[in-house]
């Protein structure tokens, strides 16, 4: 059963198509790579099934309903998290309230005991704050808590950046680039670190990346864009042998 | 449990001193020109605090807050009229005054506050969707529409919409139903108690989630909506609310005891909602006690000016040097004042940081009543 399915999915920005006619199906628990040389619109799916940008065309629909018409928070509501590639923190804001951020989705007492400082409010708050720090517990960013997240290290920033979105209770993941930047014992920490997520959280995992490493070890399915188009599908023994993937990478005639 | 009985003491300690004030603050100072100037800089308080809402915390820069202000002032000034008649003569301290406020003013000054809001929702539905400066030219447009509207109403117009512009007086100003001045009613209870409430309540919208998803907004709006926080519905809602707060402040203004009884178009220029911008941005875009007191300073640094001319020193460097003539000085200095404090602190006093700073609790060390680690895989971190 898929969770995540796009149909002839069709963004173009001015006259350039930035995605043509994509489709493919995320099956559920799966981690599932989404690749493609520089420029191919990887992002640019990515910022479509998460609602910044509408498609032009197509469909996407997520765990039996519709996403296309709907708006980012709306998205993120319904469990799908996703992180940036270039990382995306509030800076100016400590590491703990990052985090809770991401707990606005499920608050049940609103703008009324916010004011009225009322019980429900406080309980609220407070089981939110713990399940933050819980979750940095998780990520080994509990003593950084009250850190304001810009004075983090780099790969710390992009822990508090999953560490954030899991906040939201996701049921499906998407990762940009988390290999950007990483040597090759980082990228290996990735692997395990990805397929921790999946078991710990019960998720699906869907990343865009350019590090083979992590996307030919870590991937049960891959789909490869060229230009906004979909070359080959197919698991990673398949793509690593198919001859338009090796084409788009390496040029014609190889 | 003693926390809330604390709280329970202050409200009622904070009562008992606005009451003293409503009967006493007229024999504590006899100076009329004094107690206006208190009350008004109440008014500038919750007016600085309103904004600060969006401009300061949702970091959406409205330039028209002034029209908010005049719709709530006009709007009470016309319900306080019809509902009491006569003159303003009767308001004053006292307790059948006091008595007659309670049915007043709280349905005057809400009038103001929801016909404020319903304006704040028109004008942010459509702008607040649009990102960036669009905001600024419609509330800007937005203001100078309501005053202009006003000011220019013909006297003699005889129909329908014109002629009930035209019964606001123009540009002379609306002085209640029957031209004898809008009923004051609204004494040091209700515009210091108003200000002091409306203070808690921004200061609680900020340290609560709504408060930490405008910040989150206002730093990086796709990152806020990738976790869930609807940008368009908290911005809107908040300059809704930041209207009302305006519409509160309006309306008091123009019902509160020892003011004229006469709500003026000209009250309500761009140079006041200027004026408004200042005192957020100079005591700290974002902190709530920072506006505090950029309205503070703003308020009495004009009338402090005044006031040094009559201290000796003063007089004698005066007799000395001519020229120095302080009354035409005055806007000088107070613009050097801002200019050297946008040099020295380019983000206003506090910053966004707060009076009395709020005790964070070290959020690393609340963990002693926390469940003990998971057992996540170390290389989960890696």
């Amino acid at each position: 059963m898929s969770l995540l399915e796009l149909g002839e999915v069709t963004k173009s920005f001015g006259g350039i198509k930035a995605v043509t006619r994509v489709s493919f199906q995320v099956p559920q628990g799966s981690i599932f790579g989404l690749i493609g040389p520089n420029g191919a619109g990887k992002t640019t799916v990515f910022n479509l099934i998460t609602g910044v940008y509408r498609p032009d065309s197509g469909a996407i629909r997520f765990d039996g309903g519709d996403l296309t018409t709907k708006k980012s928070a709306q998205i993120a509501a319904v469990g799908v998290a996703r992180t940036f590639q270039n990382i995306r923190l509030f800076s100016q804001m400590s590491v703990v309230d990052n985090v809770l951020v991401a707990c606005e989705t499920t608050r049940r007492t609103g703008l009324g005991g916010a004011l009225g400082r009322s019980g429900a409010f406080r309980d609220e708050e407070h089981r939110m704050h713990e399940k933050a720090l819980e979750l940095l517990d998780l990520f080994q960013l509990r003593p950084l808590a009250s850190e304001r997240s810009t004075s983090l290290s780099y790969g710390n920033q992009r822990r508090l950046e999953i560490a954030r979105a899991m906040m939201l209770g996701p049921k499906l993941l998407l990762l940009d680039e988390p290999a950007a930047g990483m040597n090759y014992g980082e990228a290996e920490g990735l692997n395990k670190q990805i397929r921790w997520l999946r078991e710990h959280f019960n998720l699906t995992v869907v990343l865009v990346e350019h590090n083979m490493q992590v996307v030919m070890n870590v991937c049960e399915e891959i789909h490869v864009l060229d230009y906004g188009q979909t070359i080959a599908h197919g698991s990673p023994d398949e793509i690593r042998k198919h001859p338009k993937v090796l084409a788009a990478y390496l040029g014609e005639g190889v | 449990m003693s926390a809330r009985f604390r709280t329970l003491a202050w409200v009622l300690l904070t009562l008992v001193v606005l009451l003293g004030l409503d009967f006493g603050l007229q024999s504590l100072l006899p100076d009329s020109s004094i107690r206006q100037l208190l009350m008004l800089a109440a008014i500038y308080i919750m007016v600085a605090v309103s904004l600060n809402v969006i401009n300061g915390m949702a970091g959406q820069f409205s330039i028209g807050h002034a029209g908010f202000v005049g719709i709530g002032a006009y709007t009470a000034a016309i319900i306080a009229s019809h509902l009491h008649g006569s003159s303003s003569a009767i308001a004053g301290p006292g307790v059948q005054s006091f008595v007659h406020s309670w049915f007043l003013v709280p349905l005057s000054v809400g009038a103001g506050a929801l016909v404020a809001s319903l304006f704040g929702l028109l004008v942010g539905l459509p702008s607040l969707r649009l990102r960036g400066d669009y905001l600024a030219i419609v509330t800007l447009g937005f203001a100078e529409i309501f005053r202009l509207v006003i000011a220019s109403a013909q006297i003699d117009a005889t129909a329908g919409f014109a002629r009930a512009i035209a019964s606001l007086g123009g540009q002379n100003g609306y002085a209640g139903k029957d031209g004898q001045g809008v009923p004051l009613f609204a004494g040091p209870f209700w515009v210091f108690g108003a200000a002091i409430a409306m203070i808690v309540a921004t200061w609680r919208i900020k340290f609560s989630g709504w408060g930490r998803a405008l910040r989150a907004l206002r730093e990086d709006e796709i990152a806020a909506a990738a976790v869930g926080v609807d940008p368009t519905r908290y911005k809107v809602i908040s300059f809704v609310l930041a209207a009302a707060g305006a519409g509160i402040a309006g309306g008091l203004w123009g019902t509160m005891r020892d003011g004229l009884g006469l709500v003026q178009p000209d009250q309500f220029t761009f140079q006041f909602s200027f004026d408004a911008i200042t005192m957020v941005i100079l005591g700290g875009s974002g902190s709530v006690t920072g506006s505090v007191l950029g309205a503070l300073f703003v308020t009495f640094t004009v009338k402090f000016i005044e006031l040094i001319q009559g201290v000796e020193i003063v007089k004698d460097l005066q007799r000395a040097n001519p020229w120095l003539d302080l009354n035409a000085l005055r806007m000088v200095i107070y613009a050097a004042v801002l200019i050297a404090l946008m040099i020295l602190r380019p983000e206003g006093v506090l910053g966004e940081r707060e009076l009395f700073g709020k005790r964070q609790k070290k959020a690393g060390d609340a963990g002693a009543s926390g469940p003990s680690k998971p057992g996540a895989p170390s290389e989960a971190a890696a």
